[in-house]
């Protein structure tokens, strides 16, 4: 009985909390005169400036801006690295072992070299990308659905790519109708279709979390958001991850598909 | 009655929105039960086998992901019906 009415308490204490900071944003906004931006306008891209025909949106310069600290970053981190690692080493380390065990896991090949910086270039372009939105002045890539697409047809052309190069062009194409002839355009749908679910997988995930905070900061700005957006850390890390296995998992489809037979 | 007269534009916003709610709820719905019967079998095997764990781990999530992208579809569909809808200007004429 008493720990039933501690949880009701507790449950009582964070709605008040709840509401007791949506008041005080309230007033503060009355104070401030601050107005939040509408939804849409908050999130849509918009056009920096247009070389010719070229549109460069902002999801192009927090692209540009987060390849140039990535690079800058690992050139001066790369030259630090010890045979005894420190902090900043060992967590790389483990991330580079991560994505080999992820390799060598769904790919199942003792060469993980090969497919290493593919992959790896989707898990820490994909990662930063979208914990890129929680830094003050900057937005994720990842909302806009162009930058998930490019992803997707990186993953569509390395497919073939990989399974040309390692059973051959004639031994490639002949997993296309493996069985019978009459499995050719079910293959080719499903190659079309696991693009375009890889494509709106990682924009709808991401877009759904960056609404949910923006119409969280129109109802109260002051503190209610911080927990979303550390949410939003896990979700955008997890989806870093599930579209690493998936892109491993096609390829491993192309590549292993003759070693048995 | 005379038709033309009728707030069509407002008529429109509203149509949307009665139809985006229960969209939402039934798109997501669905998936949610899917989800909740890979997780429950593949707690279950782990259970009775925790040795091939690593196997079924991978591939739980694998399906988990995928179901989760119907879930993504339907909040797109809306997202579009709401924020961007093709039909606007050709059904309010511009």
């Amino acid at each position: 009985m008493l720990k039933k009415n501690k949880k009701t308490l507790s449950m009582l204490l964070v709605f008040g909390v709840v509401i007791a900071l949506a008041l005080i944003s309230f007033q503060i906004r009355k104070n401030t005169g601050y107005e939040a931006k509408p939804v849409a306008e908050e999130i849509a891209p918009h056009l920096v400036f247009a070389i010719g025909p070229i549109q460069i949106t902002s999801t192009v310069v927090n692209t540009w801006i987060m390849i140039l600290a990535l690079g800058i970053g690992s050139y001066f981190l790369g030259r630090t690295f010890k045979v005894r690692p420190g902090m900043f080493q060992n967590a790389i380390e483990w991330l580079v072992n991560a994505i080999q065990g992820i390799i060598t896991q769904n790919i199942g090949t003792n060469d993980s070299n090969l497919f290493f910086p593919v992959v790896a270039t989707f898990a820490i372009f994909i990662g930063v990308a979208n914990l890129l939105g929680l830094i003050p002045g900057l937005h994720s890539p990842t909302p806009d659905i162009n930058t998930p697409l490019a992803m997707a047809l990186i993953v569509f052309l390395s497919v073939p790519y990989f399974g040309i190069r390692s059973h051959g062009l004639r031994g490639y194409l002949k997993h296309y109708v493996e069985p019978i002839f009459l499995m050719l355009p079910i293959e080719v749908a499903s190659e079309i279709a696991r693009t375009f679910s890889l494509t709106f997988r990682l924009f709808g995930n991401i877009l759904g979390e960056e609404i949910i905070i923006a119409i969280l900061f129109i109802i109260s700005p002051f503190i209610v958001p911080v927990p979303m957006m550390l949410f939003s850390i896990f979700t955008g890390v997890l989806q870093a991850y599930i579209f690493t296995l998936l892109a491993c998992v096609y390829i491993g489809g192309a590549v292993k598909a003759h070693q048995e037979s | 009655m005379d038709w033309s007269t009728l707030p069509w534009d407002k008529i429109f916003v509203i149509v949307t929105v009665l139809v985006a709610g229960p969209g939402i709820i039934l798109g997501i719905t669905v998936p949610a039960i899917g989800q909740a019967i890979v997780a429950f079998s593949g707690l279950k095997a782990i259970s009775r086998q925790p040795e091939a764990g690593d196997k079924i781990n991978s591939i739980v999530l694998l399906s988990l992901a995928m179901l989760e992208s119907l879930a993504i579809y339907v909040l797109a569909v809306i997202l579009i019906l709401v924020f961007a809808n093709p039909m606007r200007t050709f059904m309010l004429g511009g």
